[in-house]
């Protein structure tokens, strides 16, 4: 009988109260993380935020970022030179840094690791590919790497931490069939990083353990107390993940929390919500070349139908901070004269009106393509719908998948008419955003998929490309996005704020918009 | 018997081998493509054509289908274009949790449904019967993702009596594999701790994936009670003197549960299904969330290979549903 009434009492409890979590003693010196896990373990295979968790612990870059705003720091590299034509760039590397097997890193192991970047052609090589041949990168003494480029590139600096550094040695081993070892490292790791790999437990998306590594070459003088075992569990379903947050079990969440479940956190002892400004872009894509969107007054029109505050302030609860131009506000070349588009549908009308007396055919119905496992997408997409069909206009939402969408963004007849998504940060340079977004030899890409062309924008994106000074790059960038925002090929909403639920025993948690956050030898938990 | 179940074999043979051709075309039909998603957010249209023709997705279809036919002879699925592992390792690797939670949730569902289904029959429209009509329409209707919350809620967060989510304890070791199944493996092991935990990590999830099937056994055993409640042979058993009780659970019983029977083969589809669910909430780490994982990145192998396996299952226990068939009403056996 008083098992059935333990039931009763806590079913009770739970509908009347909500949880009344029991915060279990979690493992001390265990750090436990529910975030998710990439596809493999090859930081050379896979480029993307879940990797960044991974290979900023496993391995280290020549720099890397660190704070927010995000700063380039010399990590295996102390410095650089760059000649006056912006094509020879030569890193002096720290003497005595040691990778996990006790080898040393050496110049030849960097030009190792660069040369498999480029000769596996996956992600991380997009950035360097067009501009440098493997043969280009050498070492001419023991503590120096020399990259010759085919032609000036100003953010290669700002692209060097996308290369993790990998030991040729251990790596030779195991290669099978000249893949450079590919098939043996998305199971295992050959770095230097702050923690090493157990490889003995993992399993592909759902566990990696790590273990300290006490002779990483930072040393471990600025975190005496460090974290000695972290485990990365993800957790699939968030509901799931905050109760596991809450109970004890783990104690850091994702950064994509919808609101709901942060104000569940809020209220929650024993946890925390850290809030984080990040460099992640919202965009709805407009596409340019297919009618009406070839017209201006028909973007404009859309562009003054998206309910920004409302969407900021009531469906994002204010974790958001309004971004209207392509690049996030706070990063340099960012124009603080820029006129954004606001929410006005007297206006939007207007130019409706106008571009249908142009011929633009804006009575047919437009889809606009979501991502259906990311709510905030839907959500966007179906307030635009709602305020659009009050002036006439007929938006049809099209659930869609990641995959299926960057494949149809390859030509522009079957680029959806309008699709959300977020622009990341890969590496901090405005060739990052509007580089990579508007410049019309990009088209095809998915970053590119707005079609937009405008010779004027091209030239300038280009030129800065090729200037080395920041201070010199600065204004053509503020200028390209005045053009470009003037233009309004895409809508641009806001620059993400980033949230995840935190355990009151970790302390120290360092933020960086790269990596979001994913760096982990700084960290002290606190019993 | 043995010719039945051979003839039952040679059968499935040509529908697998049609599972096969469908599935195959169907998926390289689907607009994705492979290459673009493998190649990665910043790739450009000429590494997307290496890698086209690197994995020979350049070739003719029907090329690449014989191809594909010869390497599934040999049980060789390929390599996962992401994980860079054999499919069938991990396949290997996932599919006994996935089994040990759909047949843990099976045999909750007979276990539960026969008796509570004959128990309604018998108390016709009293209020036994009326109870598990409000259950079983529960049973069906209730969504398992809000269940499987509640569930948490109440018996791993509130009570604290049973965990949150996964297989084992995060901190012991999985016992070695013999089975692939913890519960069996960690007593081969000699672990009755593992045993305890492991059993304990099992009941949220398999009390979830059961719920739906434990209603349609219970509704179907119902009715086929109640049918032959109204035989002959059971007034004559009565007339005999049978004392009820055996009367019910030794001759009504057994002609009763046929129709349950044939429910069961086609249950155990739906709890592979369900199971997808369900593995995604409680985080249990089986086939469910790698073949999501799988389509959501458009690699094919994957949903090749998983596509083709269940199918071999579903197939696999319908031949055993046949054969429990026969041992159990002997007409049905002269028949085959």
């Amino acid at each position: 009988m008083s098992v059935w009434k333990a039931i009763v009492v806590a079913a009770l409890a739970t509908v009347l109260f909500g949880a009344a979590p029991q915060v279990r003693a979690a493992t001390p010196g265990v750090l436990v993380t529910g975030d998710n896990l990439p596809a493999n373990l090859d930081p050379h295979q896979i480029f993307d935020v879940p990797m960044q968790l991974y290979s900023l612990n496993v391995y280290d870059n020549l720099y890397r970022y660190e704070g927010n705003p995000p700063e380039l720091k010399p990590w295996l590299a102390l410095s650089y030179t760059v000649s006056d034509d912006g094509l020879t760039w030569e890193f002096k590397l720290r003497q005595g840094a040691k990778f996990h097997d006790g080898s040393e890193i050496t110049a030849t192991d960097v030009v190792y690791s660069f040369r498999r970047v480029l000769a596996l052609g996956k992600a991380p090589s997009g950035a360097f590919k067009p501009v440098l041949k493997p043969d280009n990168v050498t070492a001419p003494d023991k503590y120096t790497v020399r990259f010759v480029l085919d032609k000036p590139y100003a953010p290669f600096l700002a692209a060097t931490p996308i290369v993790m550094i990998v030991n040729p040695r251990v790596l030779k081993a195991h290669e099978a069939n000249g893949d450079w070892g590919a098939a043996w490292l998305g199971s295992n790791a050959a770095g230097s990083g702050a923690y090493q790999l157990d490889s003995s437990t993992y399993r592909p998306l759902e566990r990696v353990d790590l273990e300290r590594y006490a002779g990483h070459f930072l040393g471990w003088a600025d975190n005496p107390t460090p974290v000695n075992h972290i485990q990365i569990l993800p957790t699939r379903e968030t509901s799931t993940r905050v109760l596991a947050l809450l109970q004890g079990s783990v104690d850091m969440t994702d950064s994509y929390l919808p609101t709901d479940q942060v104000e569940r956190i809020q209220r929650s002892k024993g946890v925390h919500i850290e809030k984080d400004t990040s460099m992640r872009v919202f965009i709805l894509r407009m596409n340019n070349k297919k009618p009406p969107f070839d017209n201006v007054n028909a973007r404009k029109c859309f562009a003054h139908a998206f309910n920004y505050d409302g969407f900021i302030q009531e469906i994002l609860k204010g974790y958001a901070v309004r971004n209207p131009a392509p690049m996030p506000n706070n990063l340099w070349g960012y124009p603080k004269d820029v006129v954004a588009y606001e929410y006005d549908l007297k206006k939007a009308k207007q130019f409706c009106d106008k571009a249908k007396a142009e011929g633009a055919p804006i009575g047919r119905p437009i889809e606009i393509h979501t991502q259906s496992q990311l709510e905030q997408t839907n959500q966007a997409a179906q307030l635009l719908q709602s305020d659009l069909a009050q002036i006439g206009v007929n938006l049809k939402i099209v659930s869609d998948t990641w995959a299926n969408i960057t494949t149809n963004t390859s030509k522009p007849e079957s680029t959806p008419d309008m699709w959300v998504h977020w622009v990341s940060t890969y590496f901090v340079d405005p060739e990052n955003w509007i580089g990579q977004m508007y410049d019309s030899q990009f088209n095809g890409t998915w970053k590119a998929s707005a079609w937009y062309e405008n010779p004027k924008v091209d030239a300038l994106l280009r030129k800065a490309r090729v200037t080395v000074s920041q201070a010199e790059r600065k204004p053509l960038y503020e200028e390209a996005t005045r053009l470009v925002v003037a233009d309004s090929p895409d809508i641009w909403v806001y620059n993400t704020v980033e949230i995840r639920g935190v355990s009151d025993r970790v302390k120290d948690f360092h933020f960086s918009p790269v990596g979001s956050g994913g760096e982990m030898r700084w960290i002290k938990l606190a019993n | 018997m043995l010719r039945f179940v051979l003839r039952r074999v040679l059968l499935a043979i040509p529908s697998l081998f049609g599972l096969l051709v469908l599935t195959f075309f169907l998926i390289r039909v689907v607009p994705a493509d492979p290459a673009a998603a493998l190649a990665g957010e910043n790739a450009t249209p000429s590494q997307i054509a290496e890698i086209r023709r690197q994995y020979g997705l350049d070739r003719p279809l029907y090329v690449q289908f014989a191809v594909y036919c010869a390497q599934v002879a040999r049980f060789d699925f390929g390599e996962s274009a992401y994980s860079h592992r054999p499919v069938a390792l991990d396949i290997s690797q996932r599919l006994p949790a996935t089994l040990e939670l759909t047949v843990t949730a099976l045999v909750l569902a007979i276990v539960l449904g026969i008796p509570l289904g004959t128990v309604a029959a018998v108390h016709h429209n009293r209020w036994p019967d009326i109870l598990l009509r409000v259950l079983s329409v529960g049973g069906v209707a209730i969504a398992a993702f809000w269940f499987a919350i509640e569930l948490q809620m109440i018996f791993a967060m509130g009570l604290d009596w049973l965990p949150l989510r996964g297989r084992l304890s995060t901190d012991l070791a999985a016992p070695s594999t013999v089975t692939g199944f913890y519960l069996i493996d960690s007593l081969l092991a000699g672990r009755f701790d593992l045993f305890v935990d492991a059993a304990r990590h099992l009941v949220l999830p398999a009390v979830t994936l059961s719920l739906g099937g434990l209603a349609t056994i219970a509704r179907f055993t119902r009715a086929g009670v109640l049918e032959t409640l109204q035989k002959d042979f059971v007034s004559y058993e009565r007339a005999q003197g049978v004392p009820a009780r055996a009367l019910i659970w030794k001759f009504v019983l057994k002609n009763s549960v046929v129709a349950s029977i044939t429910q069961i083969g086609l249950l155990f589809g739906g709890l592979i299904a369900g199971a997808v669910v369900v593995e995604t909430i409680f985080d249990w780490p089986g086939i469910g969330f790698y073949t999501v994982q799988a389509i959501l990145t458009a690699d094919y192998k994957v949903m090749l290979a998983v596509t083709l396996l269940i199918g071999v299952i579903y197939t696999a226990v319908n031949i055993l549903v046949d054969l429990v068939h026969g041992l159990i009403d002997p007409r049905l056996r002269e028949q085959l």
